[in-house]
């Protein structure tokens, strides 16, 4: 296999993983606007790969390009969406995440949701590594007071109820 | 709270995220065993990306859209870069000689004559047509068959039939639960098996079998004296309504639906409908509840 086609797998073997980063980012714009932004990281890491901006021999590139043209791409669609109402039935954590700065909730899916490193976190966010680090310890900070325990069942029967419908 | 005044705020994340190893990692590890407070917050952080990992790991599992499947590589085969300010390109710029061009544009003079007798023969054709379809679907008296209402609670009960008294029900048992779980994940994008043992339900076990649309997950519940079985039906909810007319469903059974991100859930059971409401809401209950890792 070439390089070329090497990093064209590779931005493949990512689509899963850049779907549920875009999910995650876009809590509060939906399904269809997140894989409308993964369709066009795909599209600008590609390109990037035709014009030879990216080489073949570094492990991970085409990877770090798909993310940060993602990132970039939510970063100027998702501005309209901060308003946004946010549906009941998002579990805690995700009903957090809506509730950050995009800069600092794209901070911290990068890390604990991606795996990525500061420095690789730090470039995909366009930003420097210091900067990054502290809009992760702001996310944790803001999270820390979502509760993350499975509701009680009486909590859960309550919620879950007003949408059952019984057939016959 | 922040760390105690011994450490660094961005030591205790290094260590969560992996940033750190050798000495300077056995530094921050020594450091939490004797500070319960920094041992607390590092706790809370590592619970944090658990949940977010388990409200979104399952996007990772789905299968993409159709328009995301091997866009990559659609990308890598379509060569030139894409033209991506909407404008239409007719046939392709000449670079050939004046003489060429006194002989294209003649050849395309005869091409247009052609094409415009060649259209106006379609039209007639198509303007015959489209009569003949208009007095066809006009004709009093034949109305044309109404579509069957599709609905994934006949699908349930289809599948409630077909596996529930079979001697091999489930293809996956309870007992391997791990594997369970993978196999629906893998086929349906999405699995949990809700625990209904409170309410004397065991679960046997699971299997695949055929949607509304593509595949669907079957568990399959016992009740403590073996006197009845109830399944709990999953599939992706594409864009199928609820049925506007009752489905039907076996006299004997009771059937509850509900949608919850993104699937449809039936519950599909013998039970008196107090009993099988209990059962549907825990059920949905737990299938909205992000499982924590330990």
């Amino acid at each position: 296999m070439g390089d070329r086609e090497a990093l064209f797998a590779e931005v493949e073997e990512a689509t899963p993983t850049l779907r549920r980063y875009a999910r995650a980012l876009c809590v509060l714009a939906g399904s269809i606007a997140a894989d409308d932004l993964v369709q066009s990281a795909i599209d600008k890491a590609a390109m990037a790969i035709r014009e030879r901006r990216l080489r073949g021999g570094e492990p991970g590139a085409a990877r770090l390009c798909a993310y940060h043209a993602l990132t970039s791409a939510a970063r100027e669609e998702l501005s309209g969406f901060e308003s946004a109402k946010l549906s009941a039935r998002l579990p805690p954590i995700a009903q957090g995440l809506a509730s950050l700065p995009f800069e600092e909730r794209a901070a911290i899916l990068l890390i604990a949701l991606e795996g990525f490193s500061y420095d690789a976190a730090a470039e995909i966010a366009g930003t420097r590594r210091e900067t990054l680090v502290a809009r992760l310890m702001r996310a944790r900070a803001a999270l820390s007071t979502v509760d993350l325990r499975p509701p009680a069942p009486s909590d859960g029967q309550r919620r879950a109820g007003g949408h059952l419908r019984l057939v016959k | 709270m922040g760390p105690s005044p011994a450490m660094e705020e961005a030591d205790l994340h290094a260590l969560v995220d992996n940033e750190i190893s050798g000495e300077e990692r056995r530094r921050v590890e020594d450091h939490l065993a004797g500070c319960p407070e920094d041992a607390a917050l590092v706790e809370g952080w590592r619970r944090q990306n658990a949940a977010l990992r388990a409200a979104f790991e399952p996007v990772a599992q789905e299968r993409p859209p159709l328009s995301l499947r091997n866009a990559a590589q659609r990308n890598a085969a379509a060569g030139a870069p894409p033209i991506e300010s909407g404008a239409i390109h007719w046939g392709r710029p000449s670079n050939s000689t004046r003489s060429m061009r006194r002989f294209e544009e003649e050849s395309a003079g005869r091409r247009r004559a052609r094409a415009l007798a060649s259209t106006f023969g379609a039209l007639l054709v198509g303007a015959a047509i489209a009569g003949a379809a208009v007095f066809v679907l006009t004709r009093p008296g034949v109305a044309p068959p109404a579509a069957p209402e599709p609905s994934y609670v006949e699908r349930a009960d289809l599948a409630y039939h077909t596996y529930v008294f079979d001697p091999r029900p489930v293809e996956f048992d309870a007992a391997q639960r791990e594997a369970l779980l993978d196999a629906l994940r893998l086929r349906l994008g999405f699995a949990r098996a809700p625990d209904l043992s409170s309410l004397d339900l065991k679960l046997l076990g699971a299997r695949v079998a055929p949607g509304l649309r593509g595949p669907a997950g079957v568990l399959i519940y016992e009740r403590g004296d073996l006197s009845a079985r109830v399944a709990l039906y999953y599939e992706k909810a594409e864009s199928v309504g609820f049925p506007r007319l009752a489905p039907r469903v076996d006299q004997a059974l009771t059937a509850i639906e509900w949608r919850a991100a993104g699937y449809e859930f039936v519950l599909i059971g013998p039970l008196g409908p107090e009993a099988m409401q209990q059962a549907a809401e825990r059920a949905a209950a737990e299938m909205l509840t992000p499982t924590l890792a330990p």
